[in-house]
């Protein structure tokens, strides 16, 4: 569905394995659907300079980030024949083997929802203003710079 | 004319603080002079400038109450 103006894409810590199968449970009555695409970005142990990375901290400049969502699902829906598509990003602290970003799209057939899933993330990765912490077992961290 | 700075990432801890309340600057490129007197390494620093929620790329005038806001190259996801 259309929104008319911009949501709140931002949950506190991460995204739970409950909500991810609540969300995919809720399109059941939406019978038009035929396929879904989900993204799920997981926070990853990486080792930088003998120290392992326990998890991210997100800050974001949440209202032109929101802001900015919202366009970017504007051109999304304008350019793929989906039904509907639901982006969700953390804030504050999430662990690592823990979700922090989810984004799920849907269509009646695959292509679309398979394609505007992840032109959606590789849009959120470049346009949302959105930081990452890497926090150290130490509690040192240095920003994340993967982009 | 009083001016709100919102400060992130990296560049929060440069300053130490994630915002600044300003009077009396007209536009953004005056304000980063300033901001890099106060705060030097700043001036090496990477990041694009948004003047209430919009990146721009020349010197842009503000006004009462405006939001200029500091972003680092985004890292989400």
């Amino acid at each position: 569905m259309k929104q008319k103006e911009p949501k709140n894409i931002f949950i506190r810590n991460a995204v739970s394995p409950a909500f991810i199968a609540e969300s995919i449970g809720k399109h059941g009555e939406k019978t038009g659907i035929g396929a879904h695409s989900i993204f799920l970005g997981q926070v990853r142990a990486d080792v930088i300079d003998n120290k392992t990375v326990t998890g991210i901290e997100y800050t974001a400049y949440e209202d032109m980030a929101n802001q900015q969502m919202f366009l970017i699902r504007e051109d999304i829906f304008e350019k793929y024949p989906i039904t509907c598509m639901h982006v969700y990003h953390s804030l504050g602290r999430v662990g690592t083997g823990e979700i922090c970003l989810f984004v799920f799209t849907s269509s009646p057939h695959r292509k679309p929802a398979i394609d505007a899933c992840e032109e959606t993330v590789e849009r959120i990765k470049k346009e949302l203003p959105v930081w990452g912490r890497e926090i150290f077992a130490d509690e040192s961290y240095q920003w994340k710079k993967d982009n | 004319m009083s001016i709100n700075v919102l400060i992130f990432g990296h560049l929060a801890d440069i300053t130490g603080k994630d915002s600044l309340q300003l009077r009396d600057f007209h536009d953004t490129d005056q304000l980063i002079d300033h901001l890099n007197n106060l705060f030097p390494s700043m001036k090496k620093a990477r990041y694009a400038c948004a003047v209430d929620q919009k990146i721009i790329r020349t010197n842009t005038q503000l006004r009462e109450d405006s939001t200029v806001a500091l972003l680092p190259p985004f890292s989400g996801g």
